[in-house]
């Protein structure tokens, strides 16, 4: 296969002002690979994935989405690879109904009918497991709902490749495990995600590797057996004692 | 507020009841005689231009302010400048000013360019408040779109959305509602202003009661009606906003 990799990142780096929030970044990722990104705040995880799918221009280094390369402004996009996202705030559009979240993207975006998009969407909320919650406002639901919905709409326009940034923080303790389901069932079926969380369980039960990020730079990378049992720096130990705590 | 207007209307019509040297002469729009009767037609039929007038200007300032704030929200810096430039050079001109500028020098201007326009009062004074209010309508879209937040724009962007579809299915629909309250608002201050039609000669309300004022010499009695005719078309305005508001939701409070 020509392209290996699904996602190829050399050298990114990118400044907000005087604030370096990613320092030569290195990272490929394989297709049907399953990576969590675990760090303290402000050690540039969103911005990391952020970048991947455009939300963020960057200052330099190459990104390459399945052998595509991605322009460094904001602007560029994707289209025969889709990339999803899913964002610590859901981000559903508050104005229109769940199933309506749902239909939007693939009707103005893929170009598909009404009926279709009505089809691919109630599929989809049954895989999410709401489907009964399909003509409410996204305000009507609760966070975990809301979460799943979110997920969902991503889902929609069907991506080779998921990213998901800090997908429970927002969420009440009790409503962070319906939310991880819906992910893990997703790599159970072999979609390709990266994943910023502070779930560790999470993360043992789903990732293929996990990476370790502060101050802008990927610090250590390991796969969960070995990240867990034998975190190579003092800076990954500590901060695992801290989370590893609760 | 209706008993503050019936408070006015009993002390102007004391008034006329109780000062002997008749301070008040309310004949001059008396229904029950010729002469008023012919006088109230002819300032009531002054509705009719100010609020065409004011309609006419009032769309054309909706459409040119969203013209020039969606540059605002761009990330070119030229386009950013340009938004910058019209608010703050638009905004600072006096509408009086603009009024004559519009009515007397712009036909120069065409005229120079080839073009044989000539201006009338009626679309001098509708330019001039359009332009004159887009500043502020702009303003208002700029403040309304940007209170929506930058979550729903990249959520729009990541299902594939261009910078046209965002804005028309994701954050014009949401903007709107809280848009129209201060716009409803610019909408009043366009019927007022339209008062400043008068003096290039358009024929609405105050130019038609300063006519009568010239002739009949009775200025209370005319401003004072005068003051209510405007009075009872900003209350439609606010009433029917009033109810667009709660047909779009504006009333209740955001939620998102």
């Amino acid at each position: 296969m020509k392209n290996t990799f699904a996602v190829e990142i050399q050298g990114l780096t990118k400044s907000f002002k005087d604030f370096k929030a990613l320092n030569t970044i290195d990272l490929n990722i394989k297709h049907g690979e399953k990576v969590v990104i675990c760090g303290p705040s402000g050690s540039g995880k969103s911005t990391l994935i952020r970048c991947i799918n455009g939300l963020e221009d960057f200052d330099e280094g190459k990104i390459s989405i399945s052998g595509n390369p991605q322009n460094p402004t904001k602007e560029s996009f994707v289209s025969d690879f889709h990339i999803g996202m899913v964002f610590q705030q859901f981000n559903l559009f508050p104005h229109l109904s769940v199933i309506e979240n749902l239909k939007l993207g693939p009707m103005k975006s893929l170009g598909l009918s009404e009926k279709d998009a009505e089809t691919r969407a109630r599929k989809l909320l049954e895989r999410v497991k709401i489907p009964e919650q399909a003509l409410k406002k996204p305000n009507q639901l609760s966070g975990g709902q809301q979460q799943r919905v979110a997920i969902a709409r991503a889902l929609c326009m069907e991506p080779k490749l998921m990213l998901f940034d800090e997908p429970t923080s927002a969420l009440d303790p009790e409503m962070i495990s319906e939310v991880l389901e819906v992910i893990v069932d997703l790599a159970r079926e072999g979609m390709t995600m990266v994943v910023v969380t502070h779930e560790m369980g999470f993360a043992k039960k789903v990732a293929d590797r996990i990476i370790f990020m502060d101050g802008g730079s990927i610090v250590e990378q390991n796969s969960p057996g070995m990240f867990f049992k034998k975190p190579q720096t003092a800076r990954c130990k500590k901060f695992l004692k801290q989370i590893l705590h609760h | 507020m209706f008993r503050i207007l019936i408070l006015f209307f009993v002390f102007f019509t004391l008034g006329s009841c109780s000062s002997p040297e008749g301070t008040w002469g309310w004949y001059v729009i008396d229904p029950s005689t010729k002469a008023g009767w012919t006088n109230i037609k002819f300032l009531v039929g002054g509705f009719y231009s100010t609020i065409l007038l004011s309609i006419i200007a009032a769309f054309l300032s909706i459409f040119i302010g969203l013209v020039v704030a969606l540059p605002a929200m761009s990330d070119n810096k030229l386009l950013k400048l340009f938004n910058r430039v019209y608010v703050e050079f638009i905004r600072s001109i006096p509408l009086l000013p603009m009024l004559f500028w519009v009515f007397y020098g712009l036909p120069v201007i065409l005229k120079s360019m080839g073009i044989d326009a000539n201006i009338d009062a009626f679309w001098g004074a509708i330019i001039t408040l359009a332009i004159s209010d887009s500043a502020f309508t702009a303003e208002i879209y700029r403040a309304g779109i940007q209170s929506i937040s930058k979550g729903q724009t990249e959520a729009a962007k990541t299902i594939g959305l261009n910078y046209y579809q965002t804005m028309r299915y994701v954050i014009m629909p949401q903007a709107l509602r809280r848009i129209l309250p201060p716009l409803a608002n610019q909408f009043i201050y366009i019927v007022k202003m339209s008062a400043f039609a008068s003096v290039i000669g358009m024929q609405e309300l105050t130019r038609r009661a300063n006519e009568i004022v010239v002739t009949e010499y009775r200025p209370l009695e005319i401003y004072t009606l005068l003051i209510f005719e405007y009075l009872i078309l900003v209350l439609l305005i606010s009433f029917g906003v009033r109810y667009l508001e709660k047909k779009l939701g504006s009333n209740e409070s955001a939620n998102s």
